[in-house]
Protein backbone atom coordinates (compact mmCIF):
# COMPACT_ATOMS: atom_id res chain seq x y z
CA UNK A 1 0.00 0.00 0.00
CA UNK A 2 1.63 3.34 -0.78
CA UNK A 3 -0.75 6.37 -0.74
CA UNK A 4 -0.36 8.19 2.32
CA UNK A 5 -3.60 8.18 4.57
CA UNK A 6 -5.75 11.12 4.69
CA UNK A 7 -4.80 14.19 6.49
CA UNK A 8 -8.46 16.08 5.63
CA UNK A 9 -6.36 19.31 4.34
CA UNK A 10 -8.66 19.67 1.28
CA UNK A 11 -11.72 19.44 3.04
CA UNK A 12 -10.54 22.58 5.45
CA UNK A 13 -9.00 24.25 1.99
CA UNK A 14 -12.62 24.20 1.11
CA UNK A 15 -13.79 25.28 4.27
CA UNK A 16 -11.65 27.90 4.43
CA UNK A 17 -11.84 28.88 0.46
CA UNK A 18 -16.05 28.78 0.59
CA UNK A 19 -16.25 31.26 3.11
CA UNK A 20 -14.70 33.52 1.20
CA UNK A 21 -10.82 33.68 2.44
CA UNK A 22 -7.77 33.86 -0.28
CA UNK A 23 -6.54 30.48 0.39
CA UNK A 24 -3.23 29.16 -1.13
CA UNK A 25 -2.93 25.11 -0.84
CA UNK A 26 1.05 24.12 -0.58
CA UNK A 27 1.70 20.45 -1.53
CA UNK A 28 5.24 18.76 -1.95
CA UNK A 29 5.45 17.55 -5.55
CA UNK A 30 9.41 16.36 -5.45
CA UNK A 31 11.90 14.82 -2.72
CA UNK A 32 15.34 14.08 -2.52
CA UNK A 33 17.62 12.35 -0.38
CA UNK A 34 15.83 12.25 3.29
CA UNK A 35 13.06 14.74 3.77
CA UNK A 36 10.48 14.54 6.93
CA UNK A 37 7.17 14.72 4.51
CA UNK A 38 6.09 12.19 1.71
CA UNK A 39 4.95 13.39 -2.07
CA UNK A 40 1.44 14.98 -1.45
CA UNK A 41 1.67 15.97 1.73
CA UNK A 42 -0.05 19.47 2.28
CA UNK A 43 -0.13 22.73 4.35
CA UNK A 44 -3.22 25.26 3.50
CA UNK A 45 -2.89 29.22 4.46
CA UNK A 46 -5.04 32.10 4.22
CA UNK A 47 -3.70 35.61 3.69
CA UNK A 48 -3.45 36.13 7.49
CA UNK A 49 -1.23 33.38 7.92
CA UNK A 50 -3.27 31.22 9.83
CA UNK A 51 -2.26 27.44 8.17
CA UNK A 52 -2.91 23.93 8.79
CA UNK A 53 -1.27 20.44 8.09
CA UNK A 54 2.36 20.72 7.31
CA UNK A 55 5.35 19.84 4.56
CA UNK A 56 8.07 18.91 6.57
CA UNK A 57 8.61 18.58 9.94
CA UNK A 58 8.18 22.31 10.69
CA UNK A 59 11.76 23.49 9.26
CA UNK A 60 10.24 25.39 6.08
CA UNK A 61 6.19 26.49 7.57
CA UNK A 62 7.26 29.70 8.36
CA UNK A 63 8.90 30.26 4.97
CA UNK A 64 5.64 28.46 3.10
CA UNK A 65 3.47 30.98 4.67
CA UNK A 66 5.61 33.71 3.69
CA UNK A 67 5.34 32.67 0.25
CA UNK A 68 1.82 31.28 0.14
CA UNK A 69 0.71 35.33 1.37
CA UNK A 70 3.01 36.71 -1.49
CA UNK A 71 1.05 35.00 -3.53
CA UNK A 72 -1.90 36.15 -2.70
CA UNK A 73 -0.74 39.77 -2.51
CA UNK A 74 0.81 39.79 -5.79
CA UNK A 75 -2.71 37.46 -7.28
CA UNK A 76 -0.26 34.45 -9.30
CA UNK A 77 -1.96 31.72 -9.54
CA UNK A 78 0.62 29.46 -8.94
CA UNK A 79 4.48 28.87 -7.96
CA UNK A 80 7.45 25.93 -7.34
CA UNK A 81 9.30 27.11 -4.62
CA UNK A 82 12.24 24.40 -3.52
CA UNK A 83 14.13 24.15 -0.18
CA UNK A 84 17.83 22.46 0.07
CA UNK A 85 19.74 21.61 3.37
CA UNK A 86 20.49 24.19 5.72
CA UNK A 87 23.47 25.61 7.49
CA UNK A 88 22.58 25.50 10.71
CA UNK A 89 25.08 28.34 11.99
CA UNK A 90 24.00 30.76 9.74
CA UNK A 91 20.18 30.23 10.67
CA UNK A 92 18.76 30.00 6.89
CA UNK A 93 15.23 28.45 6.21
CA UNK A 94 16.17 24.94 4.75
CA UNK A 95 16.25 21.07 6.07
CA UNK A 96 17.98 20.03 8.87
CA UNK A 97 17.81 16.65 7.52
CA UNK A 98 19.64 17.27 4.64
CA UNK A 99 16.75 16.53 1.73
CA UNK A 100 15.84 18.66 -0.53
CA UNK A 101 11.92 18.75 -1.43
CA UNK A 102 10.06 20.90 -4.21
CA UNK A 103 6.37 22.11 -2.87
CA UNK A 104 4.03 23.57 -5.39
CA UNK A 105 1.80 26.80 -4.28
CA UNK A 106 -1.59 27.36 -6.05
CA UNK A 107 -4.58 29.81 -5.27
CA UNK A 108 -7.99 28.42 -4.58
CA UNK A 109 -9.70 30.53 -6.78
CA UNK B 1 -7.03 25.05 -8.53
CA UNK B 2 -10.83 26.03 -9.07
CA UNK B 3 -12.90 25.96 -6.01
CA UNK B 4 -15.37 23.52 -8.30
CA UNK B 5 -12.45 21.26 -9.14
CA UNK B 6 -11.85 21.02 -5.45
CA UNK B 7 -15.56 20.18 -4.38
CA UNK B 8 -15.38 17.51 -6.91
CA UNK B 9 -12.35 16.24 -5.44
CA UNK B 10 -14.02 16.05 -2.35
CA UNK B 11 -17.27 14.46 -3.47
CA UNK B 12 -15.67 11.67 -4.94
CA UNK B 13 -13.30 11.14 -1.52
CA UNK B 14 -16.90 10.74 0.22
CA UNK B 15 -18.24 8.60 -2.21
CA UNK B 16 -14.84 6.35 -1.84
CA UNK B 17 -14.44 6.70 -5.46
CA UNK B 18 -10.28 5.84 -6.45
CA UNK B 19 -8.86 8.86 -8.70
CA UNK B 20 -6.23 10.88 -9.22
CA UNK B 21 -5.92 14.94 -9.30
CA UNK B 22 -3.55 15.95 -12.52
CA UNK B 23 -1.87 19.32 -11.86
CA UNK B 24 -0.01 21.29 -14.96
CA UNK B 25 2.53 23.23 -12.59
CA UNK B 26 3.80 25.51 -15.36
CA UNK B 27 -0.13 27.33 -15.17
CA UNK B 28 -1.59 25.89 -12.47
CA UNK B 29 -4.72 23.86 -14.36
CA UNK B 30 -5.93 21.03 -12.94
CA UNK B 31 -8.53 18.36 -13.34
CA UNK B 32 -9.46 14.86 -11.93
CA UNK B 33 -8.53 11.46 -13.73
CA UNK B 34 -10.90 8.64 -13.62
CA UNK B 35 -9.85 4.98 -15.37
CA UNK B 36 -12.02 4.99 -18.68
CA UNK B 37 -12.41 8.76 -18.96
CA UNK B 38 -10.96 11.02 -21.36
CA UNK B 39 -8.92 13.71 -20.43
CA UNK B 40 -8.76 17.43 -21.40
CA UNK B 41 -6.48 18.54 -24.45
CA UNK B 42 -4.02 19.88 -21.91
CA UNK B 43 -3.24 16.09 -20.01
CA UNK B 44 -4.49 14.26 -23.16
CA UNK B 45 -0.65 13.25 -24.32
CA UNK B 46 0.13 12.22 -20.63
CA UNK B 47 -2.71 9.78 -20.44
CA UNK B 48 -0.28 6.68 -20.57
CA UNK B 49 2.26 8.00 -17.71
CA UNK B 50 -0.61 9.38 -15.51
CA UNK B 51 -2.39 5.85 -16.16
CA UNK B 52 0.73 4.14 -14.56
CA UNK B 53 1.00 6.61 -11.57
CA UNK B 54 -2.48 5.38 -11.15
CA UNK B 55 -2.25 2.13 -11.05
CA UNK B 56 1.24 1.94 -9.01
CA UNK B 57 -1.11 4.54 -6.39
CA UNK B 58 2.07 6.68 -7.06
CA UNK B 59 2.32 10.68 -6.01
CA UNK B 60 4.65 12.29 -8.12
CA UNK B 61 5.90 14.33 -11.03
CA UNK B 62 5.52 12.93 -14.25
CA UNK B 63 9.45 12.56 -15.85
CA UNK B 64 10.55 14.92 -18.26
CA UNK B 65 7.06 17.11 -17.63
CA UNK B 66 5.58 19.74 -15.10
CA UNK B 67 2.73 17.11 -14.79
CA UNK B 68 2.02 16.59 -10.59
CA UNK B 69 0.34 13.48 -10.44
CA UNK B 70 -1.84 12.65 -6.71
CA UNK B 71 -3.74 9.42 -6.43
CA UNK B 72 -6.50 8.61 -4.44
CA UNK B 73 -7.04 5.18 -3.14
CA UNK B 74 -10.03 4.18 -1.02
CA UNK B 75 -10.00 3.96 2.40
CA UNK B 76 -9.85 0.23 4.01
CA UNK B 77 -12.16 -1.45 5.30
CA UNK B 78 -12.36 -2.62 8.84
CA UNK B 79 -15.10 -4.62 10.58
CA UNK B 80 -15.28 -4.57 14.31
CA UNK B 81 -16.64 -6.89 16.07
CA UNK B 82 -18.10 -6.20 19.09
CA UNK B 83 -19.34 -2.71 20.37
CA UNK B 84 -17.38 -2.55 23.40
CA UNK B 85 -15.50 0.09 25.41
CA UNK B 86 -12.54 -0.31 23.38
CA UNK B 87 -14.44 0.01 19.82
CA UNK B 88 -15.63 3.34 20.92
CA UNK B 89 -11.58 4.10 21.08
CA UNK B 90 -10.98 2.48 17.81
CA UNK B 91 -13.59 4.52 16.64
CA UNK B 92 -11.64 7.83 17.75
CA UNK B 93 -8.49 7.47 16.49
CA UNK B 94 -9.58 5.84 13.15
CA UNK B 95 -11.08 9.00 12.23
CA UNK B 96 -7.78 10.64 11.65
CA UNK B 97 -6.55 7.71 9.40
CA UNK B 98 -8.01 6.21 6.18
CA UNK B 99 -10.03 3.65 7.52
CA UNK B 100 -13.57 2.70 7.47
CA UNK B 101 -14.85 1.31 9.94
CA UNK B 102 -18.20 -1.27 10.42
CA UNK B 103 -19.10 -2.63 13.85
CA UNK B 104 -20.66 -5.48 13.99
CA UNK B 105 -22.62 -6.73 17.64
CA UNK B 106 -25.83 -8.73 17.69
CA UNK B 107 -26.25 -7.33 21.28
CA UNK B 108 -28.81 -4.55 21.52
CA UNK B 109 -27.12 -2.59 24.34
CA UNK B 110 -23.90 -2.60 23.38
CA UNK B 111 -24.72 -1.04 20.01
CA UNK B 112 -26.37 1.73 20.65
CA UNK B 113 -27.06 4.77 18.93
CA UNK B 114 -25.88 6.46 22.38
CA UNK B 115 -22.11 4.72 22.99
CA UNK B 116 -21.59 5.39 19.07
CA UNK B 117 -22.88 8.41 17.82
CA UNK B 118 -22.45 8.84 13.74
CA UNK B 119 -21.56 4.72 13.50
CA UNK B 120 -23.37 2.81 11.40
CA UNK B 121 -23.49 -0.57 13.61
CA UNK B 122 -25.00 -3.82 12.35
CA UNK B 123 -27.16 -5.10 15.14
CA UNK B 124 -27.00 -8.26 14.00
CA UNK B 125 -25.03 -11.65 14.30
CA UNK B 126 -22.22 -11.91 11.96
CA UNK B 127 -23.03 -14.28 9.42
CA UNK B 128 -26.12 -11.96 8.83
CA UNK B 129 -24.14 -9.08 9.04
CA UNK B 130 -21.49 -9.80 6.33
CA UNK B 131 -23.84 -9.65 4.19
CA UNK B 132 -24.16 -5.96 4.51
CA UNK B 133 -20.86 -5.75 4.28
CA UNK B 134 -18.46 -6.15 1.30
CA UNK B 135 -15.04 -7.24 2.19
CA UNK B 136 -12.16 -9.05 0.12
CA UNK B 137 -8.16 -8.96 1.20
CA UNK B 138 -7.84 -5.87 1.32
CA UNK B 139 -10.38 -5.70 4.56
CA UNK B 140 -9.75 -6.28 8.19
CA UNK B 141 -10.93 -7.83 11.16
CA UNK B 142 -10.50 -6.44 14.34
CA UNK B 143 -12.78 -9.12 16.97
CA UNK B 144 -13.40 -7.96 20.65
CA UNK B 145 -15.63 -9.57 22.01
CA UNK B 146 -14.17 -12.93 22.95
CA UNK B 147 -17.16 -14.78 23.07
CA UNK B 148 -16.99 -17.61 20.45
CA UNK B 149 -20.68 -17.60 19.74
CA UNK B 150 -20.18 -13.89 18.33
CA UNK B 151 -16.21 -14.17 17.27
CA UNK B 152 -16.07 -17.35 16.31
CA UNK B 153 -17.83 -17.26 13.03
CA UNK B 154 -16.77 -13.62 12.21
CA UNK B 155 -13.13 -15.12 12.32
CA UNK B 156 -13.83 -17.83 9.99
CA UNK B 157 -15.45 -15.17 7.50
CA UNK B 158 -12.18 -13.37 7.87
CA UNK B 159 -10.65 -16.74 6.88
CA UNK B 160 -12.37 -17.62 3.95
CA UNK B 161 -12.43 -14.28 2.72
CA UNK B 162 -8.30 -13.77 3.02
CA UNK B 163 -8.30 -10.84 4.77
CA UNK B 164 -5.19 -8.66 5.18
CA UNK B 165 -5.19 -8.52 8.71
CA UNK B 166 -7.29 -10.16 10.92
CA UNK B 167 -6.78 -10.05 15.05
CA UNK B 168 -8.69 -11.12 18.25
CA UNK B 169 -8.55 -10.11 21.52
CA UNK B 170 -8.04 -12.62 24.40
CA UNK B 171 -5.62 -14.13 26.72
CA UNK B 172 -2.81 -16.01 25.57
CA UNK B 173 -5.35 -19.13 27.10
CA UNK B 174 -8.02 -17.91 25.33
CA UNK B 175 -6.52 -17.94 22.21
CA UNK B 176 -5.17 -21.42 22.72
CA UNK B 177 -9.20 -22.47 23.61
CA UNK B 178 -9.84 -19.87 19.82
CA UNK B 179 -6.97 -21.63 17.38
CA UNK B 180 -8.14 -25.26 18.62
CA UNK B 181 -11.86 -24.89 17.98
CA UNK B 182 -10.74 -23.45 14.52
CA UNK B 183 -8.22 -26.23 14.07
CA UNK B 184 -11.57 -28.55 14.16
CA UNK B 185 -13.65 -26.44 12.15
CA UNK B 186 -11.10 -27.50 9.50
CA UNK B 187 -8.93 -24.32 9.07
CA UNK B 188 -5.07 -25.18 8.36
CA UNK B 189 -2.21 -24.35 10.72
CA UNK B 190 -0.94 -21.46 8.25
CA UNK B 191 -4.41 -19.85 8.63
CA UNK B 192 -4.73 -20.20 12.40
CA UNK B 193 -1.11 -18.49 12.70
CA UNK B 194 -2.61 -15.29 10.63
CA UNK B 195 -4.80 -14.26 13.02
CA UNK B 196 -2.81 -11.68 15.78
CA UNK B 197 -3.82 -13.35 19.27
CA UNK B 198 -3.54 -11.65 21.54
CA UNK B 199 -4.22 -8.80 19.40
CA UNK B 200 -2.33 -5.65 19.16
CA UNK B 201 1.83 -4.71 19.79
CA UNK B 202 3.04 -5.11 22.87
CA UNK B 203 3.00 -1.21 25.00
CA UNK B 204 2.17 -2.51 28.04
CA UNK B 205 -0.84 -0.12 28.52
CA UNK B 206 -3.85 -1.78 30.60
CA UNK B 207 -7.07 1.19 29.70
CA UNK B 208 -9.16 0.76 26.56
CA UNK B 209 -7.81 4.33 25.02
CA UNK B 210 -4.19 1.99 25.02
CA UNK B 211 -4.90 -1.37 23.67
CA UNK B 212 -7.24 0.69 21.24
CA UNK B 213 -3.89 2.51 20.34
CA UNK B 214 -2.14 -1.25 20.54
CA UNK B 215 -4.57 -2.57 17.82
CA UNK B 216 -4.12 0.57 15.88
CA UNK B 217 -0.71 0.34 15.69
CA UNK B 218 -0.62 -2.92 14.83
CA UNK B 219 -3.22 -2.90 11.87
CA UNK B 220 -1.44 0.33 10.42
CA UNK B 221 1.76 -1.66 10.75
CA UNK B 222 0.12 -4.64 8.84
CA UNK B 223 -1.28 -2.05 6.44
CA UNK B 224 2.27 -0.95 5.21
CA UNK B 225 3.59 -4.84 4.76
CA UNK B 226 0.87 -5.37 2.06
Amino acid sequence: MKSSFDEKILDEAHDWASSNQKVVLATVIQTWGSSPRQVGSRMVVNEKGDFSGSVSGGCVESAVVRECIELIKENKPCKKIEFKVSNESAWEIGLACGGEIAIYLEQIN
Amino acid sequence: MKLETLKEILKKKSSKTEFAIITNLKNGVSEIFEPGKSLSEEFENYKKYIENFFSLKKNGVIENSEIFVETYIRPIKVVVVGAVHIAQYIVDFAKSLNFEISIIDPRGYFASEQRFPDMKIINKWPDEAFKEIKTNENSALIALTHDPKIDDPALQHALNNKFYYIGALGSKKTHENRCQRLKESGFNEEQINSIHGPIGIKLGGKSAPEIALSIISQLISETYKK
